[in-house]
C-alpha cells in the first residue's frame, strides 16, 4: 500500500510534466507547419502589409469601386504628411546634404521610378516562401517585375565569387523558431527608402521572419552601413498575413510617365 | 510592391483626387486636378503594363475622324485585386465615358484616368473624385 502511494505520489507529477510538455509542443506546433528538419515552414503566399493590399475594392452588381468609394480605409497619410511614420536611416552629418540633394531630385534620381528592382529591404517581406529543409527561396511580386531570392539555411556562407546585385546574397540561419536572414554584396543602384536613402557597396541587411500564428508571418529588417549611417536602421516589424490571391507573373514594368513630369513634385514612397 | 508599398503615398494622392497606382511618382506633377475632362467613346487598345497601365478610347469627331485618347490609370495588380481585366474593361466596344484629368504638360490627349461609366449605366470607380 505504501508501495503504491509512492508511485502515485512520484507518477503523478512525472505525468502532468508529461502532460505539459505534450501541451507545450502542441501549442508551439499548432502556430503553423514544420518541415522535416523541425524549423517551422513558412511556405505559402502573404500579403506583405504594404503595396496593394490596403486596396479593398467594392463590387455593386456589375460596377467596381476601387478608390473614392467612401468605405475606402482612411489613408495612413494625407498630402504628404505622414500619419505612422514609417522610419527613416539616420546619416552620418557629412552626409545630409547629399541625402538632401537626392530627396530633392528624387523624381529624376529614385532607381524605382524606372522599374528598377527596389533592392533590400526597400523590397519589403516576400510575397510568396517557398521552403525545403536547408532553403528557403523568397518570391516578390513588385511594380517593378517579379523578383526572386534564394536563401540557403544549412550553414553555408556567402558566395564569393557573384557580382554584386540589386538583391545581393542571401545565407540564413535559424535562431529558434526564427529565421535569421543576412544579405550582402549590394549594388548601390538601389535606395533604402524613398527621399534620397542611399547606400554604399558596404551595406549589410539582417531580416528575421517569424510566425506569429497560425496565418501570420512577422518580417523585420535591420541595416548596417556604418560608412554613412550614424547607427543601425531598424525597421518597424511587418505583419504578413496569409494572401487570398496567389501570385501571377508580373506585367512588364515599361515606364512611360517620367517625360510628362512638369516639376519635381515630391513622391512619398516609403516602401 | 507587392506591386508594392507605395500605398502611403498612393492614398494621399488618391484622398486629394489624383490617384497613383503604384506611388511610381506622383501623379500631382503629370495630371492637373484642376482640368477635368469627359470623353466618350471605345475602348480600342489597353497596354496591361506596370508601374501604369494605359487604356486606350477611341473618339469619334462629327466628320467620321477618330482621335485616340490615351488615359493612364492603376497598375496590373491593383486592377487585378478589384477582378478588373482587359476584357471587362474593354466591354466588347461598348460605349462609354471616362472621367479623366488633364496632363499638365499641355499633351492634347494625354489623361489620369477617374472612372470608367458605361452605357447600360455600370462603372469602374479607379481614383478618387
Amino acid at each position: 500500500m505504501r508501495a503504491a502511494t509512492t508511485r502515485v505520489f512520484f507518477g503523478l507529477p512525472v505525468l502532468l510534466g508529461c502532460c505539459l510538455l505534450m501541451l507545450s509542443a502542441t501549442a508551439q506546433n499548432s502556430n503553423g507547419p514544420r518541415l522535416a528538419d523541425g524549423h517551422p515552414d513558412f511556405s505559402g503566399t502573404w500579403e506583405n502589409g504594404s503595396g496593394i493590399d490596403f486596396v479593398q475594392p467594392q463590387q455593386t452588381g456589375k460596377s467596381v469601386c476601387v478608390f473614392g468609394c467612401g468605405g475606402t480605409p482612411p489613408p495612413p497619410e494625407t498630402q504628404g504628411v505622414v500619419a505612422t511614420p514609417p522610419g527613416r536611416p539616420q546619416y552620418r552629418p557629412e552626409f545630409a546634404a547629399r541625402v538632401a540633394d537626392l530627396a530633392k531630385r528624387q523624381v529624376s534620381e529614385d532607381p524605382v521610378l524606372r522599374c528598377k528592382a527596389p533592392g533590400v529591404p526597400r523590397i519589403g517581406p516576400p510575397d510568396k516562401i517557398v521552403q525545403r529543409p536547408g532553403e528557403a527561396v523568397f518570391l516578390y511580386d513588385d511594380v517593378s517585375g517579379n523578383f526572386f531570392r534564394i536563401v540557403p539555411t544549412d550553414g553555408r556562407p556567402h558566395i564569393k565569387d557573384t557580382e554584386p546585385s540589386f538583391l545581393g546574397d542571401a545565407v540564413g540561419h535559424w535562431e529558434g523558431d526564427t529565421l535569421v536572414v543576412e544579405t550582402v554584396k549590394f549594388n548601390t543602384d538601389t535606395w533604402l527608402t524613398d527621399d534620397g536613402a542611399f547606400h554604399t557597396k558596404d551595406l549589410r541587411v539582417v531580416e528575421k521572419l517569424r510566425r506569429t500564428g497560425a496565418d501570420t508571418l512577422e518580417w523585420s529588417a535591420t541595416v548596417y552601413d556604418p560608412a554613412v549611417l550614424s547607427a543601425p536602421w531598424q525597421l518597424a516589424p511587418r505583419v504578413e498575413r496569409a494572401a487570398k490571391l496567389d501570385m501571377v507573373e508580373a506585367a512588364p514594368c515599361i515606364e512611360q510617365s517620367l517625360s510628362h513630369m512638369v516639376d519635381d513634385t515630391h513622391h512619398t514612397n516609403p516602401r | 510592391m507587392g506591386q508594392k508599398a507605395f500605398a502611403a503615398a498612393i492614398l494621399a494622392l488618391l484622398t486629394i483626387g489624383i490617384g497613383s497606382a503604384s506611388a511610381h511618382h506622383s501623379v500631382a506633377g503629370q495630371f492637373d486636378n484642376s482640368k477635368r475632362t469627359k470623353i466618350t467613346g471605345t475602348i480600342s487598345k489597353i497596354d496591361w503594363i506596370n508601374p501604369h497601365t494605359y487604356i486606350y478610347i477611341d473618339v469619334k469627331g462629327d466628320k467620321g475622324e477618330v482621335t485616340t485618347w490615351r488615359l493612364e490609370s492603376l497598375p496590373t495588380a491593383m486592377l487585378r485585386k478589384a477582378g478588373l481585366t482587359s476584357e471587362l474593361l474593354i466591354a466588347g466596344g461598348a460605349t462609354v465615358t471616362a472621367d479623366a484629368l488633364m496632363a499638365r504638360d499641355g499633351s492634347a490627349h494625354l489623361a489620369w484616368l477617374l472612372k470608367l461609366t458605361y452605357e447600360d449605366g455600370h462603372f469602374f470607380q479607379l481614383a478618387g473624385e
